[in-house]
């Protein structure tokens, strides 16, 4: 076919121009043989455009095509390649931004490995110092939120998983640093009943030694849930646990 | 800058040649130098001399010359003569002849075509070449080099490289001979030098040669032997090599002893958090013992998990930033104190657990197996026990787990630890095909071990397969043509995530056809069709220690005959279900290895019930033979006997198959089941060579409800042999008794020619004596010897625990990660067997294969 011969022949120019032209239809159409097409002969012509006029536009269209067909991990790359070899070219800001996206399409979900996450809240952050007035500064402030959240709630979900398992006190300090670490998450008010909770727990289970001390402690961070959400989603269920708290203590 | 030198005169630059160049532009070596014409210059002078030193420095020519070929005033025109390097045509060795040998030479020295052939490549190979051989042994080698300029057509500048090696004879260390040793022996000291051999006919497994770097290792050695013996100050005064002939070497070493010294007073600094008693029996060296620097200091530093020392005391407990020190105090006569100083610091708690590289394994799969935690003491141990907790789950690679110390912070007392994971493959497929038993047999098996059944329900988790939720899959099918099985199994380890109650699930589907051995080929109309399902919940129990386990399995089997005699069965039409309850409780506290346990016990009870259909279901089953329903008829339903005679209901016979029929339909049974061992070590010859005496007994019975039903020919025991799992269809089950035949231990007043269907109590007591010859994770192997003693009975009136079948015997196991258990037993039985020659049953031999004992 016409694709075919264009691939094995030698001369790059028409390549050049078969390959834009796919690029752009296939971007506008949504079609992803298109691209994919566009992708062989870009990758082909690539090297040939290097320290040539055309080769700003090439790797830029490398990148988008990589992150259009969703390669996440070829898009960012090509992309940082872009703004280090032009770092005045219009399409800077784009390329950064889209670096950036690339990292966030690439971050798991909240219970496996967030190196990827974090990397895409860094390369977000770096976007949006870089152009506070940006073109894409909602989403990527959407996207920031929604990555923070995301390690939000690892932090919060392996605490509450040491609560479920009844290692109270290793809940007790893991809630610890999630209350330090993240000030403003929505997981904020289970972070503090589940501390109540978990102190509540390891007081009424343990040895009478120990328990006055214990007990002390969960009415305070009872307080401390009882201060911040005064009607909170969990307030009943604190409030009859707060009344054996003060029935107990005074036995002692 | 450019400074004149010496009585040098100041030049502009004219026009620059370049010469002698071959594959360099001469533009491109022009503006290496940065020469332009019209620049002014000093000859000589210091800028001329750095243009040559940057030539020089590319490695590329092997001569460099700048000549003035006209001067007009003060412009003077420059030639630059340079004579690039040789480039490499082809080696070829002399003197070696393995193929193999001159090839790896090449690689070595990356002696490919088109390097260049520079001095320093020259120096550097021969240098290469001889060490080499001479770690071998090789004293003597000799290594020539020679380059011969290439003639061709081309004019290139290509070299041959001719590199003749003479290995010479391998040297042989004649003779090792001490001086100045009077407490140690000569062939004490030669033991004690792994790798520097005198020559022996004898030994062949090592070679005797000489490599002076395993030398020095050796000579530290030695001195390490003369510390272990307490001669602290022991050294080597001088060594000589000598050179006796072409062949051979010897060595003389002198050597001062010194005194040997006794351990004085001990004194302990510092510590706050242990008593001196306590430190006193890590240390493990008492006032008087004889001063072994390489114990003591072991004793004081060792971290390694399994060694008793002070530092593993201090880190196993929280103290992270101690630091622990020997000083010698006073040396009096032969007797030494000395001090261990402490610095305990802060205790240390963890901060944060993080886990990185789980790209498939939920977090909660891995927290869930941790022992360290949070908020928790810090404990060498702790991080030592997650990693392998974390190995065992075998979704990771167990090479590349990496405990990270993150931000340990002396003075507030804290760390947190990173836990960095590579996972690996944890999925297994089976396919085979091949011909066996008369026909095409295929088998696919495929087996999750990380699966996530919530990811089913779930269109991203797949990828392909949803994983990391720790749940194990498993589905297999077998199928020839007279038989297909079909089976599937789930496991879910912490149901519900509280904590580690595992549920299992198993559904198992087998059909079986009549093999024609005449037509060779299957008889579709007869078959034996086994359905089962099971469904089982484990658990930990807190009460009465964290040793106990408990498991409930609920199961059900149908057998299903269509004219198909199995020889479990009187009846080759018809069918038999079974439903049970088994419940199992298990305590195990042996420790500390649990491929060798010295110490501790293992307790097993399981009970197996059916329900006690025949309480209400009404039938008689001791009448059935009286029951006209159940006696022989002809096929018109007249009676009659044995011989197909026709007889009268006064004298007419019961139809076995149809009785056996009514009372197997739904089996009857209750079965209990207890076995102990005991672990105890006897005697310690130092670390890992522990000598344990491993106690075991073990009873089993299987009774009827209703004695009138009868007890099933199923889930029966059979004593004898290696008691590896056999066909087990009937759910019977195998017991070793090593020095038998497998399964031959019959109860004793069966007749010869009786059917064997096993029996119905059996006991079985063991003494093992085992002895570790090492316990390397890569592999562990004991030998063991043992007396062993078991029978079975047919009724509890028979019983006898004194009437036994004895036997005794050698055996070795060892264990491999990789191949799992196993091991060679041979057993001499010293009673008789039913069935078999008069006299003592004799020598068996039993290889056992996984069977954890």
């Amino acid at each position: 076919s016409e694709y075919q011969s264009l691939l094995k022949n030698e001369e790059t120019a028409p390549k050049y121009t078969a390959a834009e032209e796919l690029y752009t239809e296939g971007k506008e159409e949504d079609d992803n043989g298109k691209l994919r097409k566009a992708l062989r002969l870009l990758e082909q012509i690539e090297p040939e455009y290097r320290g040539k006029p055309q080769g700003e536009r090439l790797v830029y269209i490398l990148g988008d095509t990589y992150y259009q067909l969703g390669d996440y991990y070829n898009a960012p790359f090509n992309f940082e390649r872009f703004v280090q070899l032009y770092p005045n070219s219009q399409k800077v800001e784009e390329a950064e931004y889209k670096t950036a996206v690339s990292y966030y399409n690439r971050s798991p979900r909240f219970n496996l490995d967030q190196t990827d996450t974090r990397k895409a809240i860094e390369e977000l952050q770096v976007y949006l110092n870089k152009y506070p007035e940006g073109e894409f500064v909602d989403s990527a402030n959407d996207y920031a939120t929604e990555l923070r959240v995301k390690l939000e709630k690892k932090a919060y979900e392996i605490a509450k998983q040491y609560h479920k398992t009844r290692y109270y006190k290793a809940a007790i300090a893991s809630f610890n640093n999630f209350i330090a670490d993240y000030p403003g998450s929505p997981f904020r008010e289970a972070a503090y009943y589940y501390r109540y909770d978990s102190a509540y727990q390891l007081a009424i289970n343990s040895f009478e030694v120990l328990m006055q001390e214990r007990l002390e402690n969960a009415r305070e961070f009872y307080n401390s849930y009882n201060k911040y959400y005064p009607e909170g989603e969990f307030t009943q269920d604190s409030e009859a646990s707060k009344m054996e708290i003060d029935k107990r203590l005074e036995n002692f | 800058q450019d400074l004149p030198l010496g009585d040098s005169k100041k030049y502009t630059i004219g026009e620059i040649k370049v010469t002698g160049t071959t594959t360099y532009n001469e533009k491109t070596v022009l503006t290496y130098t940065g020469l332009k014409s019209g620049q002014e210059l000093y000859i000589p002078g210091e800028k001329l001399r750095n243009v040559i030193n940057k030539l020089w420095s590319l490695d590329l020519f092997s001569d460099i010359n700048f000549y003035i070929t006209n001067v007009e005033g003060n412009v003077a025109d420059l030639e630059l003569e340079i004579k690039e390097v040789p480039v490499l045509n082809q080696t070829t060795f002399t003197g070696l002849k393995k193929k193999s040998d001159r090839d790896e030479l090449i690689d070595e020295n990356s002696l490919k075509p088109g390097t260049k052939v520079t001095e320093n490549l020259i120096t550097t190979t021969r240098n290469y070449i001889q060490n080499k051989y001479k770690k071998e042994g090789y004293f003597n080698t000799d290594v020539y080099i020679q380059t011969k300029p290439v003639e061709d057509t081309t004019g290139a500048n290509k070299v041959n490289m001719l590199v003749n090696v003479n290995k010479g004879d391998r040297v042989k260390i004649k003779s090792i001979d001490f001086n100045g040793n009077e407490q140690l022996s000569d062939a004490k000291l030669k033991r004690n030098m792994k790798n520097t051999k005198q020559k022996n006919i004898i030994r062949f497994w090592k070679r005797s040669k000489f490599v002076r770097a395993d030398y020095q290792e050796d000579k530290t050695a030695l001195i390490n032997k003369y510390k272990e013996e307490g001669f602290r100050d022991a050294r080597i005064v001088s060594d000589t090599l000598i050179k006796n002939d072409k062949e051979t070497i010897s060595l003389k070493l002198d050597i001062e002893e010194g005194n040997r010294y006794y351990v004085g007073n001990i004194d302990y600094l510092g510590n706050a958090a242990y008593t001196d008693e306590q430190l006193g029996k890590a240390l493990g060296v008492e006032k008087g013992d004889i001063y072994n620097g390489v114990l003591i200091d072991e004793r004081i530093q060792s971290r390694e998990p399994n060694k008793t020392s002070i530092a593993n005391i201090y880190q196993n407990n929280g103290y992270l930033f101690s630091n622990i020190d020997l000083v010698e105090t006073n040396v009096y006569n032969d007797t030494i104190d000395f001090e261990v100083r402490i610095l305990e610091g802060k205790e240390a708690f963890f901060d944060e657990i993080r886990v990185t590289g789980n790209n498939k394994t939920k977090d909660h799969v891995i927290y869930r197996e941790m022992r360290t935690k949070p908020g928790q003491k810090y404990s060498q141990q702790a991080v030592v026990s997650t990693i392998r907790e974390l190995g065992a789950l075998g979704f990771f690679d167990a090479e590349q787990l990496n405990p990270e110390f993150v931000d340990p912070d002396p003075r507030e007392g804290t760390l947190s630890l990173e836990y960095q994971v590579v996972e690996s493959g944890a999925s297994q497929i089976e396919l085979q095909g091949g011909y066996g038993g008369g026909g095409f047999i295929g088998t696919l098996g495929l087996s999750f071990n990380n699966f996530s059944i919530q990811g089913l329900f779930d269109k991203d988790a797949y990828d392909p397969i949803p994983m990391g939720d720790g749940q194990t899959l498993s589905l297999r099918a077998q199928a020839s043509t007279f038989y297909q099985t079909y089976s599937l199994s789930f496991r879910e380890p912490w149901l519900g995530g509280e904590e580690p109650v595992s549920l299992s699930t198993s559904f198992s589907y087998t059909r079986q056809f009549l093999f024609d051995y005449v037509e060779r080929e299957a008889d579709k109309t007869r078959s034996f069709d086994i359905l089962g399902v099971s469904i089982g919940l484990g658990k930990r129990l807190r009460e009465p220690d964290q040793y106990a386990t408990i498991s409930n399995v609920v199961g059900f089997q149908r057998y299903d005959l269509n004219n198909y005699n199995t020889g479990l069965f009187t009846f080759g039409d018809g069918h038999s279900n079974n439903l049970y309850y088994q419940l199992g409780i298990v305590r195990d506290n042996t420790a500390f290895n649990p491929i060798f346990p010295t110490q501790g016990s293992k307790f097993d009870f399981s009970a197996k019930f059916t329900p006690p259909y025949s309480l209400w279901n009404g039938v008689d089953y001791g009448n059935l033979e009286n029951d006209p329903e159940y006696q022989l008829r002809d096929d018109n339903g007249n009676l009659i006997d044995n011989n197909g005679n026709r007889v009268t209901s006064e004298n007419s016979v019961a139809d076995q198959e149809k009785v056996d029929q009514k009372k197997y339909n739904w089996l009857e049974f209750y079965k209990i089941k207890l076995a102990g061992s005991w672990y105890e070590t006897l005697a310690n010859f130092g670390p890992s060579s522990d000598l344990v005496l491993r106690t075991h007994a073990e009873f089993g019975f299987l009774g009827a409800y209703n004695s009138e039903r009868g007890i099933p020919p199923f889930e029966r025991y059979y004593l004898g042999g290696d008691g590896l799992g056999a066909f087990s269809l009937d759910g019977r089950e195998t017991i070793q008794l090593r020095g038998y035949p497998n399964q031959s231990v019959v109860p004793i007043d069966r007749g010869v020619n009786d059917r064997d269907d096993g029996a119905v109590i059996y006991n079985k007591f063991s003494l093992e004596l085992r002895f570790p010859i090492t316990l390397k994770p890569a592999a562990s192997i004991y030998a063991l010897s043992f007396l062993e003693a078991g029978a079975t009975y047919d009724n509890f009136r028979d019983y006898n625990p004194f009437q036994l079948n004895r036997s005794a015997g050698v055996g070795l196991r060892v264990f491999m990660p990789t191949f799992g258990l196993l091991g060679i037993d041979f057993g001499y039985g010293f009673d008789e067997i039913v069935g078999g020659q008069p006299g003592p049953n004799g020598w068996e031999t039993h290889f056992i294969i996984g069977q954890q004992f």
